[in-house]
């Protein structure tokens, strides 16, 4: 789907796999390798299993509490600074030592080592007995053109519990990547904490050259040449909307159903096609509900030729696209009876493996495709999607409020209904006073009463809150972005719209702002506005992005020696980093994969983002989190 | 200082195939020294010299003062510094690769001295205080020592240094000799020591010992090659013998006819050896040829990687093989393209047509000519040659087309540094070799350890390197002397070191004039930091408490936020420590996430004293739900509704706490009454359940006393009288509530996904059709469903949209 671009993420991700190699042969001998469960996605990415063991890592084990039988003489973890690991760890030593296994271990914090959780070894009295190392795994290609932290609670940690560690991380990701590809002329951005960011940027920079060794290694530091020409920062809040509706791409919806992990999905062995060899097609399957089975993970990305042609499309478009595939096949595996020669037979054996490997592809898409129709065919699903529909739109009237009232009634689950009178909110900038106190009433008086934490988490992230004094400017914003596309053609899209079937997300409307400075609405202003000269930045667009919380910005970083830079730059195409602070959807990628396309692929872009959400895993992590001890009367 | 315009060849020796030639560097500066009086150690690549009284030695009491005095010199014999030694007898000294002299005492003690006589002390542990310190060996980074009980103790990294014991070498009486092979130079990359006992030696590193089975021993003294690839033994018969350290190859041997072994034992470069007896140097090649110097009593050889440097009473000489380029050129009768050329400069200068010719013979390798040329002079010590060479290389260049001058420039400038440290006055006689090897970031560093401040910035400015450190070094030596006030001196170094746009960092310097008292100094200066993260640390130690909170928070790192937090509350009392943290939302936020997690008492006391009565409130409601006991979860929702109650804003919490509370009561009496579980269910859910066990009465009962919506409570029994396939009850209920219509009764029983429930549906979409108007509108959906079979149909998305949209 992507074009060929000149940026590519595989330096960053041999970076990653060298500084692992490092890691692993700074123990000696043969090991064992502990790691923390939310990394074994992104640590599957940047190595595989023969490549540890080629490193001397004998076993790995998934780090939990309670006892790690083992007989590696030495033990390496691999895990966030969180200290429930920490003390994980801390029990697997004292209980080493109580039975006298002698063991020797190493910790290696990802991305950064953190004071609390050396304080909590220290207080657990192993501090003595461990090696304390970083692993500086932090943005981790998923893909060519995107980049993630992979922090899953970035966007709680951010905006409800004001922990900007994640700014942080993302800052001094982005100086290591502006010492690969050189310093980023441009960064402009929207919202406090993107403002946040480029500070930090900016300061760092200065640090780090302050901090060189002379003026030779300074120069050295930053590469004399920028592949990417300039940087936009995204705080989430600025647009909270998009994450709200439900994501119609193909991807989107895998996401929305299954839920996607650093790549992978979990899917039931059934689904992927199991024992039987019949080419399933359009023809459904008895699907056996097979429970005892494990679920499988299967990686989705784009060495899969068949899901990086459907990725991005319009799920309206996916069902026709794959029994076009399906028969493209079936005539590949006829032409062996065309084959009479022995040149031809023996052509076709060549071809044999790439057709058996699309044909498995097939199995597996044609699969997941039954079961997210199952999904949307559904009446609920499409009731769902109407309204919020509506809501984008603008269009809000009662039949709406009494759908997510009966949605409370019928006690649909909680992030459903959430879901929809979160969109409501913030498409009319808040709930009325009674509406707000019915509603709350309502829901926990269906969802259980912790729920008020969970309530008061939404009012202060401003996702779900009671209407005030401020301007209800919705509307404006959706005018002055066009948000609203009405002759959306999911086959032939020729606007970012079709994502959402005719809403666009702000998010992606604010990086055509800045970068072709206009939003669409017919493909001749645009061809007019990209041949402009006008450099990424806000010009133009001041008045619709005051519309908008927080600060707007635009920044110059002076790249110094311009001799260098006027050498080494590559011409033609430019290329783009769109950064997420708080996370980022797969339509939001999509939606930028489509406007790489655009205008003969003159501008790439790269997305750098703190995690990939959906609307429900950023309203789930929202919720109240303690562990809920049972009652006993 | 360097000796004559004599020929350049007339002080060179021929030692098999090879010439080697010792060259006078300095006439000492000191007087009337004598250096078999003293114990010396000198650093290599022209560093330094510590000499103290041998208290071995008989001492005549002429003038001198008994107690011992520590000299430092540097190799010219310039004293840099003395102080007095009163800290017990030293075993053996040495100097490390950063420049720091090394004492081992007796007792079993270290000090690590710095050139100006600061120091740090550790102990080699238990054994070597107990049965004190035989001897020592030192290398670069790191020291092994023999023990009175004849154990060996290591320390391999003298920054960070942990003494460990090697492997027991099964000794009862001090070995012959001993040495060291240094980590870096061995197969296995651990240090080992070689130690000679009886005839043979034994290999001993941390965890074994290895006997190599010789039989040519004893051997009374032994030295390892600069490489580490060599051994040298010298045996008690008077015989040198030369293996690898391996012991697999015999290399040379030689016999020296002296029953004495030698006073010092070590190697002039990779390929010979020298020893040196009173009044003798000897130097012995690889193949038995020998080259023999005479001296007045005791002289100290310093090893250096291309050569060995020989002090005496009155001079400082290198011995060394002649390099390769400088032999090319000089050697008598020699024809490489390089000696021709300088002919030919010779012949040019003295107006002779030779010149032309000379350079015509070599006009294919003029390139190469030149490079020699270039590359001779940079070895030559002596000044008037280098200019000799440099000139015909730059005479050569001409007459090459396109010669890329860059090596030549390069080479001017290293010369002009080399002869600049090679003064007299700063005496660091580094060779091309050694400079190359060391680096010109190290040589800078050890010009400024001596204080030569301005050398080492002119050198920067020269090399175009960094001068950061020689001026950050310099303020902070200016601070240690200097009487001015601080004022005047902080305006002195912000002048010399630049404001803050600079970059530079003023930790350092604040840091030293905090250490030297000058507290206000130190935080005027710490203000030009640029970088917040490096303040903080300095300011947590200056007791600047909220300064440091201040400049953690503007760095951006919250990992240093939580280190001047915890710092902080350690140290003071809480309302102190809440004080500084108020007021701040980062610190204030972090706060809240570290004793969420950790100290739960901390965040209790934190809500307190800021009067946050809703966030009390919430973690109240928390710790109710974690505990299980419902005594207390009733008791703790109750304070929480009494918190929640202060702020008008929170009155919905305080209402929907207070029937939570209803509800556990209620849930309880229901358990007892109906002997089924309702704990922990919500509202709805308890209804639910009510219902469904038939307990019509009890469940309007909880939606009166909760207010629960009529609608909702319709939902709710439709769902409990599909749910327990009450047909009968479902369409008595249906028809006493046509409010509300069916749709809702539909979709509940095509839910349910039963034949018995689908059946109804029909029933209930027939109902809806007959009815008419919106109904039957409604019933539309419903049909679809019913009749719809499961693989028809495409996959399409957002049909279901106003058609305004969609025009």
């Amino acid at each position: 789907m992507q074009a060929a671009g000149v940026f590519s993420t595989g330096a960053v991700k041999d970076h990653a796999r060298q500084e692992l190699i490092d890691l692993l042969d700074s123990v000696r001998g043969k090991k064992g390798l502990v790691i923390d469960p939310s990394l074994s996605g992104p640590l599957s990415l940047v190595a595989e299993f023969t490549l540890l063991k080629e490193h001397g890592v004998e076993k790995i084990y998934h780090l939990a509490p309670g006892k790690l039988d083992t007989d590696c003489k030495s033990l390496i973890y691999i895990c966030r600074p969180k200290v429930g690991h920490v003390k994980c760890i801390a029990g697997h030593i004292q209980t080493h030592s109580q039975h006298g296994v002698k063991i020797s271990y190493s910790i290696f914090f990802v991305p950064r080592r953190s004071l609390i959780c050396e304080r909590v070894l220290e207080e657990e009295g192993v501090f003595g007995d461990v090696i304390v190392g970083e692993y500086h795994l932090d943005l981790l290609p998923l893909e060519d053109d995107l980049l993630s932290l992979e922090l899953d609670s970035a966007f709680r940690e951010l905006y409800l519990e004001g922990d900007t560690t994640a700014i942080f991380c993302m800052a001094k990701a982005l100086m290591k990547l502006q010492t690969m590809f050189g310093l980023i002329p441009r960064i402009v951005g929207k919202g406090q904490y993107a403002r946040s960011l480029a500070d930090l940027l900016l300061r760092m920079r200065h640090e780090v050259l302050a901090s060189a060794e002379d003026e030779e290694a300074s120069a050295k530091i930053f590469p004399g040449f920028s592949e990417i020409d300039a940087m936009v920062v995204i705080d989430r809040t600025v647009d909270l909307i998009t994450p709200m509706s439900t994501q119609l791409t193909y991807e989107g919806l895998i996401d929305e159903v299954f839920g996607i992990r650093s790549t992978f999905v979990e899917l039931d062995p059934s689904m992927i096609g199991g024992p039987s060899a019949v080419p399933s097609g359009g023809s459904s399957t008895a699907h056996t509900p097979a429970a005892a089975t494990k679920a499988k993970k299967v990686p989705l990305n784009s060495s899969d030729r068949l899901f990086a042609q459907l990725r991005d499309l319009n799920f309206a478009v996916v069902g026709g696209l794959l029994s076009q595939v399906a028969r493209r096949i079936h005539e590949d595996y006829e032409g062996r009876h065309q084959a009479r020669t022995v040149t031809q037979i023996k052509d076709f054996i060549g071809k044999l493996g790439n057709l058996q490997a699309e044909h498995q592809s097939l199995k597996l898409h044609t699969g997941i495709a039954e079961e997210v129709t199952k999904y949307t065919r559904d009446k609920d699903f499409n009731s769902m999607l109407e309204v919020q529909q509506n809501f984008v739109a603008g269009i809000i009237s009662k039949p709406h409020i009494d759908y997510i009232e009966e949605l409370i009634d019928k006690q649909t689950p909680l992030v459903q209904t959430l879901r929809l009178l979160s969109l409501y909110s913030l498409v009319d900038g808040g709930l009325k006073t009674k509406q707000y106190e019915n509603f709350r009433r309502d829901i926990i008086q269906t969802y259980g009463h912790e729920h008020i934490l969970t309530l008061q988490n939404l009012a202060r992230v401003g996702i779900l809150r009671k209407q005030d004094t401020s301007r209800h400017v919705y509307p404006q914003i959706r005018k002055a972005f066009r948000l609203i596309v009405d002759d959306v053609n999911e086959h032939q899209p020729n606007d970012i719209s079709y994502v959402y079937s005719g809403y666009a997300p702000i998010s992606v409307r604010l990086v055509q702002a800045a970068c072709q400075k206009g939003v669409g609405g017919g493909s001749t202003t645009w061809e007019k506005s990209v041949a402009g000269p006008a450099p990424v930045g806000w010009k133009g667009w001041e008045e619709p992005m005051r519309l908008l919380p927080g600060p707007t910005f635009e920044e110059v970083q002076r790249t110094g020696d311009t001799r260098v830079v006027a050498k080494a730059v590559k011409p033609k195409q430019k290329v783009t980093l769109i950064v997420f602070l708080g996370g980022c959807t797969f339509t939001e990628v999509s939606a930028l994969r489509f406007l790489s396309q655009q205008d003969e692929g003159h501008r790439e872009f790269i997305i750098a983002t703190t995690n990939m959400i959906s609307g429900s895993s950023m309203l789930k992590s929202l919720m109240a989190n303690f562990s809920r001890a049972p009652l006993n009367p | 200082m360097l000796a004559g315009n004599l020929s350049p060849t007339a002080d060179w020796n021929l030692l098999h195939d090879r010439f080697y030639c010792k060259q006078e560097t300095y006439l000492m500066l000191w007087k009337d020294m004598d250096l078999s009086k003293f114990i010396v150690a000198a650093a290599p690549y022209g560093g330094p010299i510590a000499m103290i009284r041998d208290d071995k030695k008989i001492l005549s009491l002429q003038n001198q003062t008994i107690k011992p005095v520590m000299h430092i010199y540097t190799s010219s014999g310039k004293l840099i510094n003395q102080f007095q030694w009163d800290k017990g007898r030293i075993v053996g000294m040495g100097w490390t690769n950063t420049e720091h002299l090394i004492c081992i005492l007796e007792y079993g003690a270290v000090r690590v001295y710095d050139i100006h006589g600061e120091f740090i002390q550790f102990s080699l542990g238990q054994d070597a205080k107990e049965y004190g310190v035989l001897e020592c060996q030192l290398w670069e980074t790191g020291l092994v020592v023999l023990t009175g009980n004849y154990k060996l103790i290591a320390v391999t990294d003298l920054e960070e240094p942990r003494p460990k014991q090697l492997a027991d070498p099964g000794l009862h009486q001090a070995p012959h000799s001993w040495t060291i092979i240094p980590p870096e130079f061995t197969l296995s990359k651990h240090l080992e020591v070689i130690v000679a006992v009886n005839a043979t030696v034994m290999v001993v590193d941390a965890s074994s010992v290895q006997d190599q089975m010789l039989s040519q021993g004893p051997f009374s003294g032994m030295s390892v090659s600069p490489n580490g690839k060599f051994l040298a033994l010298f045996t008690t018969d008077g015989r040198l013998w030369v293996v690898s350290t391996d012991f697999q190859k015999n290399l040379a041997e030689f016999s020296t006819n002296s029953s004495t072994p030698p006073v010092q034992m070590t190697w002039c470069g990779t390929d010979a050896v020298v020893l040196h007896w009173p009044d003798t140097v000897l130097m012995v090649g690889p193949f038995g040829d020998w080259i023999k110097y005479s001296y007045e009593g005791i002289v100290h050889l310093v090893p250096e990687v291309d050569g060995v440097r020989i002090i005496s009473d009155e001079r400082c000489e290198f011995l060394q093989r002649v390099p390769t380029a400088i032999e090319d050129i000089f050697k008598i009768g020699s024809t490489a393209p390089g000696a021709i050329l300088f002919d030919a400069l010779e012949h040019f200068e003295k107006k002779s047509p030779r010149a032309d010719e000379n350079i015509r013979n070599i006009k294919p390798e003029l390139t190469e000519a030149v490079d020699s040329c270039i590359e001779a002079a940079g070895h030559e010590l002596h000044t008037g040659r280098q200019r000799a060479l440099l000139r015909a290389a730059s005479f050569g260049k001409c007459f090459v087309d396109s010669y890329n001058a860059n090596r030549f420039v390069t080479m001017c400038q290293t010369l002009r540094v080399l002869n600049a440290v090679r003064h007299y006055e700063i005496g660091i006689p580094l060779t091309y070799s050694q400079y190359m090897r060391l680096t010109p970031q190290v040589l800078i560093n050890r010009l400024t350890n001596r204080h030569h401040h301005l050398l080492a910035l002119r050198i920067c400015e020269y090399l175009g390197m960094n001068r950061d450190r020689v001026l950050i070094h310099w303020a902070c030596a200016k601070i240690k002397v200097s009487v001015d006030d601080e004022e005047t001196l902080c305006r002195l170094i912000v002048e010399k070191l630049g404001g803050r746009d600079s970059g530079i960092s003023y930790t350092e310097v604040a840091k030293t004039a905090y250490e030297t008292g000058q507290t206000r100094l130190a935080t005027k200066l710490l203000d030009y930091e640029p970088q917040a993260a490096n303040q903080v640390p300095l300011l947590m130690s200056m007791q600047e408490d909220e300064l440091a909170m201040i400049k953690a928070i503007e760095s951006g790192d919250t990992d240093l936020v939580y280190l001047v937090m915890l710092h902080l509350k350690r140290k003071l009392p809480p309302a102190d420590f809440f004080r500084i943290i108020n007021g701040k939302p980062l610190a204030s936020s972090l706060l809240e996430c570290y004793s969420r997690e950790q100290d739960r008492q901390l965040l209790r006391d934190f809500y307190y004293q800021d009067d946050r009565r809703v966030e009390s409130a919430n973690a109240v409601v928390v710790e109710g739900y974690e505990s299980g006991d419902i005594t207390e979860r009733i008791n703790k929702f109750k304070v929480a509704t009494k918190l929640y109650q202060d702020d008008k804003e929170h009155l919905f919490e305080a209402k929907a706490t207070d029937d939570q509370v209803k509800l556990l009561n209620l849930q309880t009496t229901l358990e007892r009454d109906t002997a089924h579980t309702f704990l922990d269910l919500t509202i709805s859910e308890t209804i639910s359940k009510l219902l469904i066990l038939g307990h019509g009465n009890r469940a309007a009962k909880v939606k009166a006393d909760f207010k629960v919506p009529e609608k909702r409570f319709w939902w709710l029994k439709v769902k409990a009288l599909v749910q327990s396939s009450n047909w009968d009850g479902l369409e008595k209920f249906a028809k006493t509530t046509t409010k509300y219509g069916y749709t809702g009764i539909v979709d509940t029983l095509l839910r349910a996904n039963t034949p018995a429930a689908t059946a109804q549906a029909q029933k209930y979409v027939q109902m809806m059709v007959k009815a008419g108007g919106q109904q039957e509108k409604d019933a539309q959906q419903f049909i679809d469903i019913l009749t719809r079979s499961s693989s028809a149909g495409g996959l399409s998305l957002g049909s279901s949209r106003r058609g305004s949209l969609r025009t």
